[in-house]
Protein backbone atom coordinates (compact mmCIF):
# COMPACT_ATOMS: atom_id res chain seq x y z
CA UNK A 1 0.00 0.00 0.00
CA UNK A 2 2.76 2.41 0.91
CA UNK A 3 4.04 3.45 -2.44
CA UNK A 4 6.88 5.89 -2.57
CA UNK A 5 5.93 9.12 -4.32
CA UNK A 6 6.55 8.84 -8.00
CA UNK A 7 8.29 11.60 -9.77
CA UNK A 8 6.30 13.27 -12.50
CA UNK A 9 9.43 14.59 -14.13
CA UNK A 10 10.66 13.08 -17.29
CA UNK A 11 13.32 10.57 -16.61
CA UNK A 12 16.57 11.56 -18.19
CA UNK A 13 18.20 8.42 -19.33
CA UNK A 14 21.89 8.65 -18.70
CA UNK A 15 23.51 7.96 -21.98
CA UNK A 16 26.93 6.42 -21.88
CA UNK A 17 29.54 8.86 -23.11
CA UNK A 18 30.26 8.37 -26.76
CA UNK A 19 33.88 7.32 -27.09
CA UNK A 20 33.95 8.93 -30.51
CA UNK A 21 33.32 12.36 -29.02
CA UNK A 22 36.18 11.91 -26.66
CA UNK A 23 38.39 10.88 -29.53
CA UNK A 24 37.42 13.91 -31.62
CA UNK A 25 37.96 16.26 -28.71
CA UNK A 26 41.33 14.74 -27.97
CA UNK A 27 42.32 14.92 -31.61
CA UNK A 28 41.61 18.64 -31.80
CA UNK A 29 43.19 19.35 -28.45
CA UNK A 30 46.34 17.53 -29.51
CA UNK A 31 46.44 19.42 -32.80
CA UNK A 32 46.21 22.74 -30.95
CA UNK A 33 48.84 21.66 -28.48
CA UNK A 34 51.09 20.61 -31.32
CA UNK A 35 50.66 23.95 -32.99
CA UNK A 36 51.52 25.84 -29.83
CA UNK A 37 54.60 23.72 -29.38
CA UNK A 38 55.77 24.35 -32.93
CA UNK A 39 55.22 28.10 -32.60
CA UNK A 40 57.24 28.14 -29.42
CA UNK A 41 59.98 26.14 -31.08
CA UNK A 42 60.08 28.54 -34.01
CA UNK A 43 60.36 31.47 -31.62
CA UNK A 44 63.19 29.82 -29.72
CA UNK A 45 64.96 28.86 -32.94
CA UNK A 46 64.80 32.46 -34.14
CA UNK A 47 66.12 33.65 -30.80
CA UNK A 48 69.16 31.40 -31.03
CA UNK A 49 69.72 32.02 -34.73
CA UNK A 50 69.61 35.78 -34.14
CA UNK A 51 73.01 35.61 -32.42
CA UNK A 52 74.42 33.05 -34.80
CA UNK A 53 77.17 32.05 -35.50
CA UNK A 54 78.81 31.96 -32.11
CA UNK A 55 82.35 32.69 -33.24
CA UNK A 56 82.92 36.17 -34.67
CA UNK A 57 85.14 35.01 -37.54
CA UNK A 58 82.90 32.29 -38.91
CA UNK A 59 82.85 32.14 -42.68
CA UNK A 60 79.56 31.77 -44.55
CA UNK A 61 81.30 29.87 -47.32
CA UNK A 62 82.87 27.31 -45.05
CA UNK A 63 80.74 27.02 -41.90
CA UNK A 64 81.80 24.62 -39.21
CA UNK A 65 79.90 21.31 -39.29
CA UNK A 66 78.41 21.94 -35.84
CA UNK A 67 77.04 25.36 -36.85
CA UNK A 68 75.75 24.04 -40.14
CA UNK A 69 73.92 21.09 -38.64
CA UNK A 70 72.41 23.27 -35.92
CA UNK A 71 71.19 25.71 -38.53
CA UNK A 72 69.77 22.93 -40.68
CA UNK A 73 67.88 21.39 -37.78
CA UNK A 74 66.53 24.70 -36.53
CA UNK A 75 65.36 25.87 -39.91
CA UNK A 76 63.54 22.64 -40.72
CA UNK A 77 60.35 23.67 -38.91
CA UNK A 78 60.30 27.11 -40.50
CA UNK A 79 57.89 28.38 -43.09
CA UNK A 80 59.29 30.89 -45.57
CA UNK A 81 57.58 33.68 -43.62
CA UNK A 82 59.36 32.59 -40.44
CA UNK A 83 62.61 32.68 -42.35
CA UNK A 84 61.84 36.23 -43.49
CA UNK A 85 61.19 37.16 -39.87
CA UNK A 86 64.56 35.72 -38.92
CA UNK A 87 66.27 37.83 -41.60
CA UNK A 88 64.41 40.91 -40.37
CA UNK A 89 65.42 40.30 -36.77
CA UNK A 90 69.03 39.76 -37.75
CA UNK A 91 69.04 42.98 -39.74
CA UNK A 92 67.73 44.88 -36.73
CA UNK A 93 70.60 43.44 -34.72
CA UNK A 94 72.85 44.68 -37.55
CA UNK A 95 73.88 41.28 -38.82
CA UNK A 96 73.86 39.83 -42.29
CA UNK A 97 70.56 38.11 -43.01
CA UNK A 98 72.22 34.75 -43.61
CA UNK A 99 72.36 33.03 -40.25
CA UNK A 100 75.74 31.40 -40.90
CA UNK A 101 77.41 34.72 -41.67
CA UNK A 102 78.94 36.76 -38.87
CA UNK A 103 79.53 39.98 -40.76
CA UNK A 104 77.38 43.10 -40.39
CA UNK A 105 75.08 44.14 -43.20
CA UNK A 106 76.28 46.11 -46.16
CA UNK A 107 75.86 49.85 -45.69
CA UNK A 108 74.20 51.97 -48.31
CA UNK A 109 76.13 54.98 -49.55
CA UNK A 110 73.81 57.48 -47.89
CA UNK A 111 70.89 57.41 -45.50
CA UNK A 112 68.40 58.32 -48.20
CA UNK A 113 65.29 56.17 -48.40
CA UNK A 114 65.81 55.32 -52.06
CA UNK A 115 69.15 54.62 -53.63
CA UNK A 116 70.58 54.44 -57.13
CA UNK A 117 72.24 51.13 -57.84
CA UNK A 118 74.27 50.12 -60.89
CA UNK A 119 73.14 46.75 -62.14
CA UNK A 120 73.56 44.79 -65.35
CA UNK A 121 70.31 46.25 -66.61
CA UNK A 122 71.42 49.81 -66.01
CA UNK A 123 70.79 52.08 -63.05
CA UNK A 124 67.92 51.07 -60.80
CA UNK A 125 66.25 52.77 -57.89
CA UNK A 126 66.14 50.50 -54.87
CA UNK A 127 64.92 51.07 -51.34
CA UNK A 128 67.62 51.40 -48.75
CA UNK A 129 66.01 48.70 -46.63
CA UNK A 130 66.41 46.19 -49.43
CA UNK A 131 70.05 47.13 -49.90
CA UNK A 132 70.96 46.68 -46.27
CA UNK A 133 69.84 43.09 -45.83
CA UNK A 134 72.95 41.12 -46.74
CA UNK A 135 76.67 41.60 -46.38
CA UNK A 136 77.25 40.52 -49.97
CA UNK A 137 75.42 39.13 -52.97
CA UNK A 138 77.01 35.80 -52.24
CA UNK A 139 75.36 35.59 -48.81
CA UNK A 140 72.04 36.57 -50.35
CA UNK A 141 72.33 33.67 -52.75
CA UNK A 142 73.19 31.22 -50.00
CA UNK A 143 70.37 32.41 -47.76
CA UNK A 144 67.76 32.29 -50.50
CA UNK A 145 68.99 28.83 -51.47
CA UNK A 146 67.80 27.74 -48.03
CA UNK A 147 64.55 29.68 -48.26
CA UNK A 148 63.34 28.01 -51.42
CA UNK A 149 63.67 24.61 -49.76
CA UNK A 150 61.38 25.49 -46.87
CA UNK A 151 57.92 24.02 -46.90
CA UNK A 152 54.96 26.34 -47.29
CA UNK A 153 52.78 24.37 -44.87
CA UNK A 154 53.24 25.04 -41.21
CA UNK A 155 55.13 22.30 -39.39
CA UNK A 156 52.11 21.12 -37.40
CA UNK A 157 50.18 20.39 -40.60
CA UNK A 158 52.93 18.48 -42.37
CA UNK A 159 52.10 14.88 -43.04
CA UNK A 160 54.72 12.25 -42.56
CA UNK A 161 57.36 13.99 -40.53
CA UNK A 162 59.20 17.19 -41.18
CA UNK A 163 60.57 16.27 -44.58
CA UNK A 164 64.09 15.88 -45.65
CA UNK A 165 67.09 17.78 -44.49
CA UNK A 166 67.70 21.29 -45.76
CA UNK A 167 70.64 21.47 -48.10
CA UNK A 168 73.18 24.23 -47.69
CA UNK A 169 75.29 25.93 -50.29
CA UNK A 170 78.75 25.37 -48.87
CA UNK A 171 82.23 24.94 -50.25
CA UNK A 172 83.39 22.43 -47.68
CA UNK A 173 80.63 19.95 -48.38
CA UNK A 174 82.88 16.94 -47.84
CA UNK A 175 83.49 17.97 -44.21
CA UNK A 176 79.78 18.02 -43.55
CA UNK A 177 79.27 14.67 -45.15
CA UNK A 178 81.93 13.17 -42.93
CA UNK A 179 79.82 14.14 -39.99
CA UNK A 180 77.01 11.93 -41.24
CA UNK A 181 76.59 8.86 -39.07
CA UNK A 182 75.92 6.35 -41.80
CA UNK A 183 78.50 5.31 -44.36
CA UNK A 184 77.37 2.41 -46.47
CA UNK A 185 80.23 2.28 -48.93
CA UNK A 186 83.60 1.25 -47.66
CA UNK A 187 86.39 2.35 -49.90
CA UNK A 188 89.04 -0.30 -50.52
CA UNK A 189 87.37 -2.91 -48.36
CA UNK A 190 89.14 -6.21 -48.94
CA UNK A 191 87.57 -9.58 -48.31
CA UNK A 192 90.37 -10.89 -46.16
CA UNK A 193 89.50 -12.40 -42.77
CA UNK A 194 90.62 -9.31 -40.88
CA UNK A 195 88.14 -7.21 -42.73
CA UNK A 196 85.33 -9.70 -42.43
CA UNK A 197 84.05 -8.14 -39.22
CA UNK A 198 84.11 -4.76 -40.80
CA UNK A 199 82.20 -6.12 -43.74
CA UNK A 200 79.62 -7.69 -41.48
CA UNK A 201 79.22 -4.41 -39.69
CA UNK A 202 78.71 -2.70 -43.02
CA UNK A 203 76.04 -5.21 -44.00
CA UNK A 204 74.34 -4.75 -40.65
CA UNK A 205 74.44 -1.00 -41.18
CA UNK A 206 72.93 -1.50 -44.60
CA UNK A 207 70.17 -3.66 -43.15
CA UNK A 208 69.48 -0.89 -40.66
CA UNK A 209 69.40 1.65 -43.42
CA UNK A 210 67.01 -0.49 -45.44
CA UNK A 211 64.75 -0.80 -42.40
CA UNK A 212 64.82 2.96 -42.01
CA UNK A 213 64.00 3.38 -45.67
CA UNK A 214 61.09 0.98 -45.31
CA UNK A 215 59.81 3.08 -42.41
CA UNK A 216 60.15 6.17 -44.53
CA UNK A 217 58.06 4.53 -47.24
CA UNK A 218 55.37 4.16 -44.63
CA UNK A 219 55.68 0.44 -44.06
CA UNK A 220 55.15 -1.01 -40.65
CA UNK A 221 57.56 -3.60 -39.35
CA UNK A 222 56.24 -7.08 -39.90
CA UNK A 223 54.13 -6.05 -42.86
CA UNK A 224 54.73 -7.19 -46.38
CA UNK A 225 57.37 -4.94 -47.80
CA UNK A 226 56.39 -2.70 -50.64
CA UNK A 227 59.78 -3.28 -52.14
CA UNK A 228 58.96 -6.97 -52.16
CA UNK A 229 61.27 -9.19 -54.11
CA UNK A 230 58.33 -11.15 -55.51
CA UNK A 231 57.04 -8.16 -57.38
CA UNK A 232 60.14 -7.74 -59.46
CA UNK A 233 61.68 -10.84 -60.95
CA UNK A 234 65.05 -11.03 -62.50
CA UNK A 235 64.01 -13.61 -65.10
CA UNK A 236 62.40 -12.10 -68.11
CA UNK A 237 59.83 -14.28 -69.83
CA UNK A 238 57.97 -13.66 -73.01
CA UNK A 239 54.23 -14.02 -72.91
CA UNK A 240 52.79 -16.93 -74.92
CA UNK A 241 51.58 -16.03 -78.40
CA UNK A 242 49.36 -17.76 -80.98
CA UNK A 243 50.56 -18.79 -84.39
CA UNK A 244 47.29 -18.01 -86.16
CA UNK A 245 47.52 -14.87 -88.29
CA UNK A 246 45.43 -11.97 -87.08
CA UNK A 247 42.02 -11.68 -88.67
CA UNK A 248 40.75 -8.43 -90.05
CA UNK A 249 37.68 -7.25 -88.20
CA UNK A 250 34.40 -7.97 -89.92
CA UNK A 251 31.22 -6.01 -89.78
CA UNK A 252 28.52 -7.57 -87.71
CA UNK A 253 25.95 -9.41 -89.78
CA UNK A 254 23.01 -7.22 -90.77
CA UNK A 255 19.93 -7.87 -88.71
CA UNK A 256 17.81 -7.24 -91.75
CA UNK A 257 19.18 -7.85 -95.20
CA UNK A 258 17.24 -4.88 -96.46
CA UNK A 259 19.71 -2.31 -97.73
CA UNK A 260 17.53 0.62 -96.77
CA UNK A 261 17.07 -0.45 -93.16
CA UNK A 262 17.84 2.24 -90.62
CA UNK A 263 18.73 0.60 -87.35
CA UNK A 264 16.56 -2.35 -88.26
CA UNK A 265 13.59 -0.24 -89.32
CA UNK A 266 12.71 -0.24 -92.95
CA UNK A 267 11.16 3.01 -94.12
CA UNK A 268 7.81 2.58 -95.76
CA UNK A 269 8.67 4.23 -99.07
CA UNK A 270 11.19 1.66 -100.01
CA UNK A 271 9.39 -1.28 -98.60
CA UNK A 272 8.95 -3.83 -101.31
CA UNK A 273 6.50 -6.30 -99.91
CA UNK A 274 3.36 -6.21 -97.75
CA UNK A 275 2.87 -2.60 -98.75
CA UNK A 276 -0.74 -2.39 -99.87
CA UNK A 277 -2.72 -4.09 -97.15
CA UNK A 278 -1.08 -2.17 -94.33
CA UNK A 279 -1.74 1.18 -95.89
CA UNK A 280 -5.48 0.62 -95.73
CA UNK A 281 -5.54 0.29 -91.97
CA UNK A 282 -3.26 3.14 -91.17
CA UNK A 283 -5.11 5.71 -89.11
CA UNK A 284 -2.53 8.29 -90.00
CA UNK A 285 -3.66 8.43 -93.56
CA UNK A 286 -6.84 10.20 -92.77
CA UNK A 287 -6.08 12.92 -95.32
CA UNK A 288 -6.72 10.49 -98.12
CA UNK A 289 -10.41 10.59 -97.27
CA UNK A 290 -10.65 14.30 -97.67
CA UNK A 291 -12.19 15.53 -100.88
CA UNK A 292 -9.77 16.91 -103.43
CA UNK B 1 60.52 82.79 -34.16
CA UNK B 2 59.82 80.55 -31.21
CA UNK B 3 57.35 78.34 -33.10
CA UNK B 4 59.63 77.95 -36.07
CA UNK B 5 62.50 76.65 -34.04
CA UNK B 6 60.63 73.72 -32.51
CA UNK B 7 60.71 70.78 -34.85
CA UNK B 8 57.69 68.68 -35.77
CA UNK B 9 59.08 65.59 -34.06
CA UNK B 10 59.55 67.55 -30.87
CA UNK B 11 55.93 68.71 -30.88
CA UNK B 12 54.77 65.18 -31.58
CA UNK B 13 56.84 63.80 -28.77
CA UNK B 14 55.62 66.49 -26.40
CA UNK B 15 52.05 65.35 -26.99
CA UNK B 16 53.00 61.69 -26.67
CA UNK B 17 54.81 62.34 -23.43
CA UNK B 18 51.89 64.29 -21.96
CA UNK B 19 49.45 61.56 -22.94
CA UNK B 20 51.71 58.98 -21.34
CA UNK B 21 51.79 60.96 -18.10
CA UNK B 22 48.00 61.28 -18.18
CA UNK B 23 47.70 57.57 -18.83
CA UNK B 24 49.83 56.78 -15.81
CA UNK B 25 47.72 59.13 -13.75
CA UNK B 26 44.49 57.52 -14.95
CA UNK B 27 45.82 54.11 -14.07
CA UNK B 28 46.48 55.28 -10.54
CA UNK B 29 50.21 55.90 -10.45
CA UNK B 30 51.56 58.97 -8.72
CA UNK B 31 52.23 61.63 -11.31
CA UNK B 32 53.25 65.22 -10.73
CA UNK B 33 50.45 67.54 -11.81
CA UNK B 34 52.83 69.87 -13.66
CA UNK B 35 54.04 67.09 -15.93
CA UNK B 36 50.57 66.56 -17.35
CA UNK B 37 50.08 70.22 -18.14
CA UNK B 38 53.61 71.03 -19.20
CA UNK B 39 53.79 73.66 -21.91
CA UNK B 40 55.75 73.11 -25.08
CA UNK B 41 58.30 75.77 -24.13
CA UNK B 42 59.21 74.07 -20.94
CA UNK B 43 59.30 70.69 -22.64
CA UNK B 44 61.68 72.08 -25.25
CA UNK B 45 63.92 73.52 -22.57
CA UNK B 46 64.04 70.25 -20.69
CA UNK B 47 64.25 67.58 -23.34
CA UNK B 48 65.47 69.08 -26.61
CA UNK B 49 69.00 68.66 -27.80
CA UNK B 50 70.90 71.57 -29.20
CA UNK B 51 69.81 70.80 -32.77
CA UNK B 52 66.16 71.07 -31.75
CA UNK B 53 65.44 67.36 -31.94
CA UNK B 54 64.07 65.58 -28.87
CA UNK B 55 66.39 63.50 -26.73
CA UNK B 56 64.36 60.38 -26.12
CA UNK B 57 66.67 58.82 -23.59
CA UNK B 58 65.99 61.72 -21.21
CA UNK B 59 62.23 61.15 -21.46
CA UNK B 60 62.26 57.78 -19.72
CA UNK B 61 60.68 57.81 -16.30
CA UNK B 62 59.39 55.50 -13.63
CA UNK B 63 56.19 55.65 -11.61
CA UNK B 64 55.07 54.41 -8.23
CA UNK B 65 51.54 53.20 -7.63
CA UNK B 66 49.40 55.23 -5.24
CA UNK B 67 47.81 53.77 -2.11
CA UNK B 68 44.42 53.55 -3.80
CA UNK B 69 45.90 51.69 -6.69
CA UNK B 70 47.73 49.26 -4.45
CA UNK B 71 44.47 48.53 -2.66
CA UNK B 72 42.64 48.08 -5.93
CA UNK B 73 45.12 45.59 -7.28
CA UNK B 74 45.18 43.51 -4.12
CA UNK B 75 43.06 40.37 -4.20
CA UNK B 76 40.55 39.79 -1.44
CA UNK B 77 42.12 37.75 1.37
CA UNK B 78 41.26 34.07 1.34
CA UNK B 79 41.90 31.28 3.80
CA UNK B 80 44.92 30.13 1.87
CA UNK B 81 46.30 33.64 1.34
CA UNK B 82 45.30 35.70 4.37
CA UNK B 83 47.64 38.58 3.50
CA UNK B 84 47.69 38.98 -0.28
CA UNK B 85 50.32 41.20 -1.87
CA UNK B 86 49.27 43.74 -4.50
CA UNK B 87 49.73 42.65 -8.11
CA UNK B 88 51.24 45.95 -9.05
CA UNK B 89 54.47 47.76 -8.45
CA UNK B 90 56.86 50.25 -9.90
CA UNK B 91 56.67 50.75 -13.62
CA UNK B 92 59.36 51.88 -16.04
CA UNK B 93 58.40 53.79 -19.15
CA UNK B 94 60.93 53.89 -21.93
CA UNK B 95 60.87 55.90 -25.14
CA UNK B 96 62.74 53.85 -27.71
CA UNK B 97 64.54 55.80 -30.42
CA UNK B 98 65.26 52.95 -32.85
CA UNK B 99 63.59 53.04 -36.20
CA UNK B 100 62.89 49.30 -36.14
CA UNK B 101 62.16 47.51 -32.93
CA UNK B 102 62.68 43.78 -32.90
CA UNK B 103 63.29 41.01 -30.46
CA UNK B 104 66.76 42.37 -29.70
CA UNK B 105 65.47 45.62 -28.19
CA UNK B 106 62.65 43.83 -26.43
CA UNK B 107 65.01 41.39 -24.77
CA UNK B 108 67.33 44.19 -23.68
CA UNK B 109 64.35 46.03 -22.25
CA UNK B 110 63.24 42.94 -20.37
CA UNK B 111 66.64 42.41 -18.78
CA UNK B 112 66.71 46.08 -17.83
CA UNK B 113 63.34 45.74 -16.11
CA UNK B 114 64.40 42.64 -14.23
CA UNK B 115 67.69 44.21 -13.16
CA UNK B 116 65.95 47.37 -11.98
CA UNK B 117 63.41 45.11 -10.20
CA UNK B 118 60.49 46.85 -11.86
CA UNK B 119 57.15 45.12 -11.70
CA UNK B 120 56.10 46.05 -15.22
CA UNK B 121 57.11 48.21 -18.13
CA UNK B 122 55.81 50.23 -21.02
CA UNK B 123 57.82 50.75 -24.16
CA UNK B 124 56.89 53.53 -26.55
CA UNK B 125 58.25 52.92 -30.02
CA UNK B 126 58.57 55.13 -33.07
CA UNK B 127 57.17 52.52 -35.44
CA UNK B 128 55.29 49.27 -34.85
CA UNK B 129 57.62 46.46 -33.91
CA UNK B 130 58.24 43.39 -36.00
CA UNK B 131 55.79 40.52 -36.15
CA UNK B 132 58.14 38.11 -34.46
CA UNK B 133 58.62 40.58 -31.60
CA UNK B 134 54.84 40.70 -31.14
CA UNK B 135 54.79 36.93 -30.92
CA UNK B 136 57.67 37.04 -28.48
CA UNK B 137 55.78 39.54 -26.34
CA UNK B 138 52.72 37.31 -26.29
CA UNK B 139 54.80 34.28 -25.33
CA UNK B 140 56.74 36.21 -22.69
CA UNK B 141 53.69 36.56 -20.47
CA UNK B 142 54.08 32.89 -19.68
CA UNK B 143 57.85 33.12 -19.48
CA UNK B 144 59.37 33.09 -16.05
CA UNK B 145 62.40 35.27 -16.69
CA UNK B 146 60.51 38.42 -17.64
CA UNK B 147 59.11 41.07 -15.31
CA UNK B 148 56.13 39.90 -13.24
CA UNK B 149 53.64 42.44 -14.48
CA UNK B 150 54.50 42.03 -18.13
CA UNK B 151 55.37 44.54 -20.80
CA UNK B 152 53.10 46.75 -22.85
CA UNK B 153 54.18 48.31 -26.10
CA UNK B 154 52.65 51.45 -27.56
CA UNK B 155 53.38 53.14 -30.84
CA UNK B 156 53.94 56.89 -30.59
CA UNK B 157 51.14 57.52 -33.03
CA UNK B 158 48.60 55.86 -30.72
CA UNK B 159 49.48 58.24 -27.93
CA UNK B 160 49.37 61.51 -29.86
CA UNK B 161 45.84 62.08 -28.61
CA UNK B 162 44.39 61.01 -25.31
CA UNK B 163 41.44 58.94 -26.49
CA UNK B 164 39.65 58.96 -23.15
CA UNK B 165 39.11 62.70 -23.50
CA UNK B 166 36.94 62.22 -26.55
CA UNK B 167 33.30 62.99 -25.83
CA UNK B 168 32.10 59.68 -27.23
CA UNK B 169 34.36 57.60 -25.01
CA UNK B 170 32.59 56.79 -21.74
CA UNK B 171 34.36 56.63 -18.43
CA UNK B 172 35.95 53.27 -17.65
CA UNK B 173 36.62 52.37 -14.03
CA UNK B 174 38.43 49.22 -13.04
CA UNK B 175 36.82 47.26 -10.21
CA UNK B 176 38.91 45.73 -7.49
CA UNK B 177 38.64 42.05 -6.68
CA UNK B 178 36.34 42.73 -3.71
CA UNK B 179 34.10 45.03 -5.75
CA UNK B 180 33.89 42.45 -8.47
CA UNK B 181 32.73 39.70 -6.15
CA UNK B 182 30.22 42.14 -4.63
CA UNK B 183 28.84 42.91 -8.04
CA UNK B 184 28.52 39.25 -8.97
CA UNK B 185 26.79 38.53 -5.70
CA UNK B 186 24.42 41.47 -6.04
CA UNK B 187 23.21 40.43 -9.46
CA UNK B 188 23.65 36.69 -8.81
CA UNK B 189 25.85 36.28 -11.81
CA UNK B 190 28.78 34.23 -12.81
CA UNK B 191 31.51 36.34 -14.33
CA UNK B 192 31.05 34.56 -17.65
CA UNK B 193 27.53 35.98 -17.82
CA UNK B 194 28.77 39.55 -17.99
CA UNK B 195 29.15 41.40 -21.27
CA UNK B 196 32.73 41.40 -22.42
CA UNK B 197 35.46 43.75 -23.55
CA UNK B 198 38.59 42.70 -25.36
CA UNK B 199 41.96 43.31 -23.77
CA UNK B 200 43.02 44.72 -27.14
CA UNK B 201 40.31 47.37 -26.99
CA UNK B 202 41.95 50.83 -27.17
CA UNK B 203 40.59 51.93 -23.81
CA UNK B 204 41.47 48.58 -22.26
CA UNK B 205 45.01 48.99 -23.56
CA UNK B 206 45.10 52.55 -22.25
CA UNK B 207 44.12 51.40 -18.78
CA UNK B 208 46.28 48.30 -18.95
CA UNK B 209 43.35 46.01 -18.16
CA UNK B 210 44.20 42.41 -17.58
CA UNK B 211 42.24 39.37 -18.56
CA UNK B 212 39.62 38.38 -16.03
CA UNK B 213 39.10 41.78 -14.43
CA UNK B 214 35.81 43.66 -14.58
CA UNK B 215 35.48 47.25 -15.69
CA UNK B 216 32.59 49.59 -14.92
CA UNK B 217 31.55 51.78 -17.80
CA UNK B 218 29.63 54.94 -16.99
CA UNK B 219 27.81 56.52 -19.93
CA UNK B 220 25.75 59.63 -20.20
CA UNK B 221 22.13 58.82 -20.82
CA UNK B 222 19.44 61.23 -21.97
CA UNK B 223 16.74 59.46 -20.00
CA UNK B 224 18.55 58.17 -16.95
CA UNK B 225 21.27 60.74 -16.52
CA UNK B 226 24.00 58.22 -16.01
CA UNK B 227 24.02 54.59 -16.94
CA UNK B 228 26.53 52.10 -15.61
CA UNK B 229 27.35 48.82 -17.24
CA UNK B 230 29.96 46.24 -16.43
CA UNK B 231 32.23 44.37 -18.76
CA UNK B 232 34.49 41.42 -18.24
CA UNK B 233 37.92 41.69 -19.84
CA UNK B 234 38.87 38.76 -22.04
Amino acid sequence: MDMPPKSILKKTAEKPADPRHLKVALHHANALEDRKRVERDVLEAIMTLMDFPASPNADAKRPSPADASHFQDAVLIFQPSDYDALIEERNIADRCGYALCSRPTRKARSTARKQFVDTDHGVQIVERKVLEVWCSDDCAKRALYVKVQLSEDPAWMRQGGLGEKIELMVENAEEHHKALPLRLKQEGASTSDDDKELLDAAWAAQADAMANLALERGEKPGQLSKANGDLIQDQIMERGFSIAPPQPPSLPAQASDHTMAIEGHVPRINRKDRDDDEDEDDAQDWDKLLPG
Amino acid sequence: MEGERTSATLIRLWRVWRTTKEMMNDRGYIVVEDDMTMALDEFTRKFAREDGEPDRSRLNFSCQPSQDMLAKYTDAPTKKVPNPVPNIGNIWIEFNHDENVGMKQLREYMTHLVQGSFHSGIMVTVKPMTGMAVRFLRASTTLSDGPKGGIEVFVEQDLLVNITKHELVPKHVLLSDAEKSQLLERYRLKQTQLPRIQATDPVAKYLGLRRGSVVKIIRKSETAGRYASYRWVI
